[in-house]
């Protein structure tokens, strides 16, 4: 015996979902139809509304519901400083912390020629565009420490210091209260070789 | 160190064993396909959690069984403490002194093991891609940041294949970005050549010694790494990368017709030179055969002088594959210092060549039978 289609249809849409397999979906899917109608019609209309009311800021790139973005409109905000993301969530990230001021632009990406991504595919023309437009007299690279994070910084630190503008890179090494013990070798040497005089 | 005793839980074969070993020599001796090298993994999976047969680790668990076990006592630097490998279908869970460890890295290097098997003679013989492995192996297992310096390399290569190939297909170079991943690749290529010279003139030294005395003072062992750039021994890190940045910038319009980097750490080999001649095309079978033994040996010395103590020699099934007098050689410089272990199907040839009593494990159908033999 088959599932009837509006369910087996369910079934299939929730295995659409990064880590959901056939059975956690056909348990999902009957805990939706035991649901009130109510919360159902809610959930469904944010589903719709991600994809309907959000778009990507027409100037950082970061995920909004208004052009532009809440960020970039604030006018009591640093605009000589702009922090470079690969992704909207590194932005929260940022946020969070409380003790950044300027703006910011999110590439959406990463430098990975092997999951086909190059320079044209991710937000660097809009970037360079930014600095002709704007008084900025710095961009602190945040990509990830990887190395497409590490290709990606390099690569732009070569298009934007031609301009004057100063780069930097967030620093690498220990992380705050953790003991060295547990810190690993790798690690530990990106700290030596980062170290600061006091 | 010393191995004191193992616990197998549905290990291969094995439904549940236990062994002692108090003695320096162990020998695991039986019929063919009785389980022999089963219990020689075993010993190294527990010290490096894969097999150095197979890549399929399900194999591992005994038919039927949900999982399988792996526990032993270490004895290192006077402390004693268990180690433990156990794995099921919801992967690999390993135990330093009862406490679990999260990170390969943290586990692999707290039972420090040699190992020679059969495979092993072809080192000499084969392809340079089985020595590059062997260099690699032997330098990862001391230092770990060559571990760190190849993987980097290894990846920013591939994306640098990559966006060759993607400048080939799309006729448009992008000169920033490519020199980028040039700059990131002659980076970490920089330190693993170093990294590779400096280890390859210590085991050098140990190996050359010997294979002196094996060949009774008549041969002279050299071993010449072959870059595939215009480096020797005494390059500096900032004259590698400026060489290495040179050749790239030389080969870039090949490099993109042909969407692949030529040169670099990854297209280079090791030659063994036996009085200044390459033993690979100019070796008697039995100097390649010397040659391995010689480079085997000098890796025990030089874990020695890496880690403050000798490691655990496994020895699978290759006493028949060396002649009486290198077997001579090889029981002679183990003896009394080096806690080994090795598989054989008979005790024919070596029982007069030992000085002291070993221990001999009978292996018969997955049953062990266990007498210690005067000789």
């Amino acid at each position: 015996m088959q599932y009837p289609t509006p369910i087996a249809k369910l079934i299939e849409s929730y295995m659409r979902l990064p880590g959901i397999g056939a059975k956690t979906a056909a348990r999902l899917a009957f805990f939706t139809l035991d649901m009130k109608e109510a919360d159902v019609t809610d959930f469904a209309k944010s589903l719709i509304s991600v994809k309907r009311d959000l778009h990507y800021c027409s100037i950082c790139g970061n995920i909004t519901d208004e052009d532009p973005c809440d960020i970039c409109k604030d006018t009591t905000r640093d605009r000589s400083t702009i922090l470079v993301v690969e992704e909207p969530k590194d932005v929260m990230s940022m946020e969070k912390m409380r003790e950044y001021h300027g703006l910011y632009h999110v590439l959406n990406g990463v430098l990975s020629p092997m999951d086909g991504t190059g320079p044209d595919d991710i937000n660097i023309a809009s970037l360079i565009q930014r600095l002709h437009d704007e008084e900025v007299t710095e961009v602190i690279i945040a990509t990830n420490a990887t190395t497409e994070g590490e290709a990606t910084a390099m690569y732009l630190s070569r298009l934007i210091k031609p301009a004057g503008i100063k780069v930097t890179r967030l620093a690498h090494g220990l992380s705050v209260g953790s003991d060295i013990e547990y810190a690993d070798e790798v690690t530990l040497l990106k700290a030596v070789e980062g170290r600061r005089e006091l | 160190m010393k191995l004191k005793n193992i616990h197998l839980e549905n290990y291969r074969n094995y439904e549940t064993i236990q062994l002692a070993f108090p003695n320096s020599l162990n020998i695991f001796l039986g019929e063919n396909a009785q389980g022999k090298t089963n219990l020689l993994e075993s010993i190294y999976v527990l010290a490096m959690t894969r097999s150095h047969r197979t890549n399929n680790e399900k194999e591992f668990i005994r038919w039927g069984a949900e999982f399988a076990r792996v526990e032993g006592e270490i004895e290192k630097k006077e402390r004693i403490f268990p180690l433990e490998m156990a794995i099921s279908s919801k992967g690999k869970k390993t135990k330093i002194n009862h406490i679990e460890q999260r990170k390969l890295s943290d586990y692999v290097g707290a039972l420090n093991i040699v190992l020679f098997a059969p495979e092993d003679l072809s080192l000499v013989k084969g392809s340079p891609q089985g020595r590059r492995k062997f260099l690699d192996m032997e330098l990862g297992q001391v230092n770990p940041h060559y571990l760190y310096q190849l993987s980097q390399y290894q990846s920013v290569l591939k994306q640098r294949n990559h966006y060759l190939k993607r400048i080939y297909e799309t006729k448009k170079t992008d000169q920033n970005f490519l020199d980028v991943l040039s700059e990131q690749l002659v980076e970490s290529a920089s330190h693993v050549l170093f990294l590779r010279y400096q280890f390859l003139l210590k085991l050098e030294q140990h190996a050359q010694k010997v294979h002196q005395k094996i060949s009774h003072g008549k041969e002279r062992l050299t071993l010449s790494y072959q870059p595939s750039l215009p480096i020797a021994q005494e390059t500096t890190k900032e004259e590698i990368k400026a060489i290495f940045l040179e050749v790239l910038k030389k080969n870039q319009a090949r490099e993109i017709a042909k969407q692949t980097t030529f040169v670099g750490p990854h297209r280079d080999d090791l030659f063994f030179l036996v009085n200044e001649k390459n033993v690979q095309t100019f070796g008697s079978q039995g100097q390649q055969r010397t040659t391995v033994l010689s480079v085997k040996l000098a890796e025990i010395e030089l874990m020695k002088e890496e880690i403050g103590e000798y490691p655990i020699l496994l020895l699978d099934d290759v006493l028949s594959e060396l002649d009486d007098d290198r077997q001579m050689h090889l029981l002679e410089t183990i003896e009394g210092k080096v806690q080994t272990f090795l598989t054989t199907t008979s005790l024919e040839h070596i029982e007069n060549k030992m000085k002291s009593t070993p221990d001999i494990f009978y292996v018969t159908n997955g049953q062990i039978e266990r007498k210690s033999e005067s000789v």
